[in-house]
């Protein structure tokens, strides 16, 4: 069989994932940090939700066993959502930011996550 | 059901699970490690990971010096690659003030055997080409500086860590926290209690929330710091570049990416980690024009992280009067990951020995009490 790419800009496999998941990076937020997952140009659009499909089946199958995953559905989800949404360029930003006018900071005194 | 530990530490950072390693490797034995979130959900894995050694202060010099000395042979004694690239730090000196200070502390920096000097013009195009010197006076440029991957950091101290024995919990937060009657400190969290005669408070940003259930003050405040991180882009860029002036710093990756950030001294003190367009305007314009072909580059994604700021920018490391088997470190103002190897050394020296191989009491919690505290002016954002 051939090769199956699961993040298309970071070019990883999804054999790659599951050898991650056996090692133990087993959310998510780990998962992506250690193969590479959902951190190229297109920040997870393609992949991470696929990514989810397969933590979703392990979970399942973990639940009963207790192999080094993680088996807890509260911890299947997405990563925080972060700007961009598309890829910026630098100079459109300074340029932007020149002739925006001037603009108040939110003041968030209260934790939000 | 309460799990009874030697240690408990507080923090899946890389304070926390460095203190563990460096623990177990003394032959400290039932160590529990509890981690809000997922190891690094903290500032070590949202921080930049400079590794510098320009300093104004010997203190923090010495303490920069000796962890350079533990990152370069930490993927070799970890046995796990955490990336360590000495492209050096580059400090772009923008007026006669900072002239001045760096020219006063280089001398402080080579006295204690940290490479440093300070070059001008083309001395600094050779050592990043494409630089735009306008308004650059000088450079101080040391070549032992460089960045490491936070996360292969982390994972690197976890496993061996655990190959010592050591358990990490994830995911586990703590609830309540307080000293028993019997000395012990006992702590709840969302997935059962703990009890040990021992504790290390290491939860970065959080460290003052867990002494206040213990009946600690500690006058630290969190304070948002951004970065953004750009598609990655053929190998340029050697070294770190900072300037303490405008606040910013940024260095290649191993990835390619760019990857740095800009203060803003008007950032009000929150637990808030949102990102904002502010921040982008002015890191973008810091970036333009610094290096003006990365004027095409894109950015790709910006996030934020908390530095747990003390009232002079210092840590705060060691014991509490009155609270015999508490130990915490904090108030890192975001310097917290250059220094880190030294300071987990110090602190497993200072839980099993009542020691350190270095003074540490002008760390201490109680010189806020005591007034006049000097701040290091090499703090950048």
């Amino acid at each position: 069989m051939g090769k199956t790419i699961l993040c298309h800009c970071e070019d990883v496999e999804v054999e790659e994932v599951y050898s991650a998941l056996e090692q133990g990076f087993a959310d998510l937020e780990t998962l992506r940090r250690y193969t590479g997952i959902g951190t190229g140009k297109c920040q997870g659009k393609c992949c991470l939700v696929q990514t989810l499909r397969i933590l979703a089946s392990l979970a399942r199958t973990n639940a009963a066993e207790t192999k080094p995953l993680t088996g807890d559905p509260l911890l299947i989800h997405l990563p925080t959502i972060r700007p961009p949404v598309l890829p910026l360029r630098i100079a459109d930003i300074v340029e932007a930011g020149e002739t925006a006018v001037a603009h108040d900071k939110p003041r968030i005194e209260e934790e939000r996550s | 059901m309460t799990r009874r530990a030697d240690v408990l530490i507080i923090g899946g950072g890389v304070n926390g699970l460095g203190c563990a390693y460096n623990l177990a490797r003394r032959g400290v034995e039932n160590i529990v490690v509890i981690e809000r979130g997922y190891i690094g959900a903290g500032a070590s894995g949202r921080c930049g990971a400079g590794i510098r050694q320009l300093w104004g202060m010997e203190e923090n010099v010495i303490l920069a010096r000796e962890s350079v000395k533990i990152y370069e042979r930490l993927s070799g004694e970890l046995r796990f690659n955490i990336f360590f690239r000495q492209g050096g730090y580059l400090m772009l000196v923008f007026d006669e003030r900072e002239h001045e200070l760096v020219s006063k502390t280089i001398p402080v920096q080579n006295r204690l055997g940290v490479p440093t000097r300070l070059l001008t013009g083309s001395e600094i195009t050779e050592i990043a080409p494409g630089i735009n010197l306008d308004g650059v006076l000088a450079a101080a440029y040391c070549p032992k500086g460089g960045v490491a991957y936070p996360y292969a950091v982390l994972w690197g101290y976890a496993e061996a860590a655990r190959r010592l024995g050591v358990e990490i919990r994830v995911h586990t937060r703590v609830t309540h926290a307080a000293r028993r009657d019997d000395g012990t400190y006992g702590v709840s969290t969302e997935k059962g209690d703990f009890i040990a005669p021992t504790i290390v408070n290491v939860a970065g940003a959080r460290t003052k929330d867990i002494a206040a259930m213990i009946g600690i003050d500690i006058p630290t405040k969190p304070v948002r710091h951004e970065i953004a991180v750009t598609e990655s882009l053929k190998p340029f860029l050697k070294p770190m570049v900072i300037s303490l002036k405008k606040g910013f710093y940024f260095s290649q990756s191993l990835r390619g990416e760019i990857v740095g950030g800009i203060g803003d001294p008007n950032e009000p003190s929150s637990y808030y980690t949102g990102s904002s367009p502010d921040f982008l305007f002015r890191y973008a314009r810091a970036l333009r024009e610094t290096f003006p072909p990365l004027g095409k580059a894109r950015f790709i994604r910006q996030w934020a992280g908390l530095y747990d700021m003390s009232p002079d920018a210092r840590p705060i490391l060691g014991t509490v009067e009155g609270y015999e088997g508490y130990y915490h470190a904090c108030g890192f103002s975001g310097h917290g990951f250059m220094i880190s190897p030294m300071i987990t050394k110090l602190l497993a020296e200072l839980i099993t020995t009542g020691k350190t191989s270095m003074p540490i009491d002008t760390l201490d919690l109680t010189r806020f009490a005591k007034g006049a505290l000097t701040r290091d002016p090499y703090v950048v954002g």
